[in-house]
């Protein structure tokens, strides 16, 4: 079965590059635009992996994370953040969070793909 | 693949940059407003972090720069200042033109670029003191890249026992070192226990790496933050160069491998690869302190619309027009043809075709606040230039008009702002000279009329002598001198060509444009636009402007055999011309309708047809609102109301001035559309006007 991605980003064009390259590898992916719109896909439904933004208006990735690990369905589900490399305190405060690993932006597809698969396994 | 995106990337970085405008002009007036910071941040940070993806490598690092500032803000090492606000507003120009651009590709703009990050980063470093370890580290990020210089590292890895129940895979990391450079592994197993006592939940491996790298040391950190507090890790540069190559040092490793002995940095730092390279830099230690983070609190607009090509809307309004016509000759058909059956299907058509009309056109709707972030940078750069200050206040931003009206307003109020900072308000001293508060004011206020947008554009400047207007109309021939004007009619001068009030061309306004070409323009789009002003007080312009341009409700009209559309939203009431109207004829034209007068215009004067031999008796008067009053129209007869399609006239009457379009009948036949603004403006205009 495929596997569920959802992404998280208030950037249209990066929402659309991570949609393209993930439906084209045969994932079925929902999209939120920022933390806040997430949260509606957190109804018990099957997410695989969830890939999310750090900077977002109304709800931020870090707060998308910890909403996400208080929910007992996704507890342990793996969720990569996309960053920029001048990041390493928030990485710290992301994994603190409960982020399992992130994706540096920018990214070629083959390398978020990389990063998906790794954590997916 | 990214290319396709890549279009998508630039129009949504106008909105970003849109977006940061509007959140300086903002932080101008409040400048510890933490939520702005962070929103100007976001911004900035969209732009840098896309530009990477889709190519725009310059954007993405020159916006790093000036992000780097905001960073600092919102961690309060830095204050917001003018300069800082005035150094953005110009860095916002600048990554304008390189979306525009691209990557750099000329010498001159390279330059213009690094000259530009110097300013950036001397401002980002300008309250130096309280830069912390840690923003120094995340500066020289950049610099150390530029650089290409590899450096071999030892890393210690031991990850706790228990760290394979956190689902971390340590041999992942060792991937990630590898990706990174050319690493060596040295895996030391000697603690793996006895089959007896082997939990397979647990980790008995720990790993020395040794890594050459270009990346620094704070990279290689990354790594494994993750896992920081689940193994001790040591990182340190050792030797020079890429000792890695040197058989001496692979020999070592072997050895350790297969002795199960961990290197030391002393016995690997007295190597030195031949190609001696820069040499390596002081490690230094992560500054792992977490800034706290700054929780957005501001509810922003929820994305729930979607972006489409605006060639696509316009596609369909066209082709909502072409129905339209097409339900018309319907309409028309089923009449003729009279069966209650079609008549009802075609009713119910252009109930629908109406509903569509209106929907289609309310899709080409934008809001006027896409335009005023221009207007609020003129003033604020015009302010600067002129050595003035001035506020601009704005109301109704959320106004709403067809994209292509909007499109051809941006000139013309430039051009009237332009004005307004430069003849209309005074120099500080000279407004307190005067009573004034120093601070001079242009007020822009927008609102719904009717199916009209009415723009006022109000300066509490010096004002314009009326008087001084008269005769200079006189002076250049516009008016006879005995000409009796009403206020009102002698600013209507202004606009006149060949009419400019200023001897002396400025810098700023009056480029040899005069108020002329702001009412041609604005005449394009079937607006009107006036002047009023008050000596000391103020100068007032307004812009009267439709809707739309393409669909209108009209009024079918009929003059000496020829059809005319009168737009519906002009008129007020029609009147059977019956013996309770009275018509005077002094030395203006008069018509008494209900105990009332009316200045009247004659359509078969106006088109210069002759007078009918006879009255049918199915003549009307058509009254029209025209600026303040109502005008009255003569015509032969009315056909009715429809729904017409404005057509553009083309090239060869474009000089008809009466005549807004043309539109196509349902029956195939061709009516003019009268731009009743016009008609009226000019036939009364021709009584001032010489011989």
């Amino acid at each position: 079965m495929a596997k569920t991605v959802l992404i998280v980003d208030d950037s249209e064009s990066i929402r659309e590059v991570v949609n393209f390259t993930l439906q084209n590898e045969g994932y079925d992916v929902l999209v939120g635009v920022d933390g806040e719109d997430a949260l509606q896909f957190l109804d018990g439904r099957t997410i695989d992996i969830v890939i999310t933004d750090l900077h977002m208006p109304n709800l931020d990735g870090l707060g998308l994370i910890r909403k996400i690990r208080e929910i007992d369905a996704y507890k342990h589900i793996p969720i990569l953040f996309l960053t920029t490399e001048s990041q390493a305190a928030k990485k710290m405060e992301a994994k603190q969070a409960g982020a399992t690993g992130w994706i540096i932006k920018p990214f070629v597809p083959a390398k978020l793909l990389s990063a998906i698969t790794r954590v997916l396994r | 693949m990214i290319d396709k995106f890549r279009n998508k990337f630039v129009e949504e970085s106008l909105d970003n940059i849109h977006d940061l405008e509007e959140a300086l002009f903002l932080l101008e007036n409040d400048m510890d407003d933490k939520e702005i910071i962070e929103r100007i941040f976001r911004a900035m940070h969209s732009l840098k972090g896309g530009g990477a993806m889709f190519g725009f490598n310059d954007l993405s690092e020159f916006t790093h720069h000036l992000e780097t500032i905001f960073d600092l803000v919102r961690n309060d090492k830095l204050t917001i200042d003018n300069n800082i606000i005035s150094l953005t507003f110009e860095s916002i120009d600048h990554i304008k033109h390189l979306l525009d651009i691209g990557d750099i590709t000329e010498e001159g703009d390279r330059l213009h670029q690094n000259q530009f990050i110097k300013r950036v980063q001397a401002a980002a470093n300008s309250d130096s003191q309280t830069v912390t370890a840690q923003e120094e580290q995340i500066s020289e990020i950049a610099p150390e890249k530029e650089i290409p210089s590899s450096q071999v590292y030892l890393i210690d890895f031991l990850p706790n026992e228990d760290i394979l129940r956190n689902g971390t895979n340590p041999l992942y990391l060792l991937d990630d070192l590898h990706a990174m450079g050319q690493a060596k592994v040295i895996s030391f197993i000697q603690n793996v226990p006895t089959l007896k006592d082997f939990d397979p939940i647990n980790n008995y491996c720990h790993w020395q790496i040794l890594l050459n790298t270009e990346d620094s040391i704070n990279d290689i950190k990354d790594v494994f933050i993750f896992v920081e507090d689940e193994c001790t890790l040591n990182i340190n540069p050792v030797g020079k160069g890429n000792i890695l190559e040197l058989k001496d040092v692979q020999e070592l490793i072997t050895e350790s491998q297969k002795n199960q002995v961990a290197l030391t940095v002393e016995s690997l730092n007295k190597f030195s690869a031949k190609r001696e390279e820069i040499a390596p830099q002081e490690s230094k230690a992560v500054n792992a302190s977490t800034p706290t983070p700054k929780k957005t609190q501001q509810k922003e607009h929820k994305i729930s619309s979607i972006r489409v090509a605006s060639t696509k809307i316009d596609e369909l309004v066209n082709l909502v027009s072409e129905m339209v016509t097409i339900q018309a000759q319907l309409h028309l058909y089923a009449e003729n043809d009279g069966k209650p059956g079609i008549l009802q299907l075609a009713e119910s058509i252009q109930k629908l075709s109406r509903q569509l009309r209106d929907n289609a056109f309310e899709i080409s709707l934008i809001p006027l606040q896409s335009e005023l972030m221009r207007f609020q940078r003129l003033v604020r750069d015009l302010s600067n230039e002129l050595n003035k200050e001035v506020d601009f206040v704005i109301e109704g931003g959320d106004i709403e008009l067809d994209k292509n009206i909007i499109e051809h307003l941006t000139d013309p109020l430039l051009h009237i702002i332009r004005n307004s900072m430069d003849h209309g308000i005074e120099t500080p001293e000279e407004r307190v000279a005067n009573g004034k508060p120093a601070n001079g004011t242009i007020n822009f206020k927008a609102y719904y009329s009717g199916a009209s947008v009415i723009i006022k554009v109000t300066d509490n400047g010096k004002g314009i002598d009326s008087e001084y207007v008269r005769k200079k109309a006189i002076s250049k021939g516009l008016i006879d001198e005995n000409a009796e004007l009403s206020k009102k009619e002698i600013f209507d001068l202004v606009f006149l060509s060949g009419f400019s009030t200023k001897e002396v061309v400025s810098d700023v306004s009056g480029r040899g444009v005069g108020m002329d070409v702001v009412k041609k323009k604005i005449g394009e789009i079937r607006g009107e636009v006036t002047l009023d002003s008050e000596i000391g007080v103020g100068t007032t312009t307004t812009l009267e402007l439709p809707m739309t341009l393409s669909i209108i409700d009209g009024l079918l009209i009929k003059v000496a055999g020829n059809q005319y559309v009168i737009p519906i939203s002009s008129i007020e009431k029609i009147h059977a011309l019956d013996n309770s109207i009275k018509f005077t004829k002094n030395f203006n034209n008069v018509v008494t309708i209900e105990d009332r007068q009316y200045p009247y215009i004659n359509l078969r004067n106006s088109f210069n047809e002759d007078e009918p031999d006879s009255k049918t008796g199915e003549e009307q008067i058509i009254l029209i609102k025209y600026e303040e009053k109502l005008v009255a129209l003569l015509v032969d007869q009315v056909v009715g109301e429809y729904q017409t399609v404005v057509k553009a006239l083309g090239r060869f009457l474009k000089g008809q001035d009466n005549i807004s379009g043309a539109s196509i009948m349902g029956d195939g036949s061709i009516s003019l559309v009268i731009d009743t603004n016009r008609l009226i403006h000019n036939e009364l205009a021709k009584k001032y006007q010489k011989e």
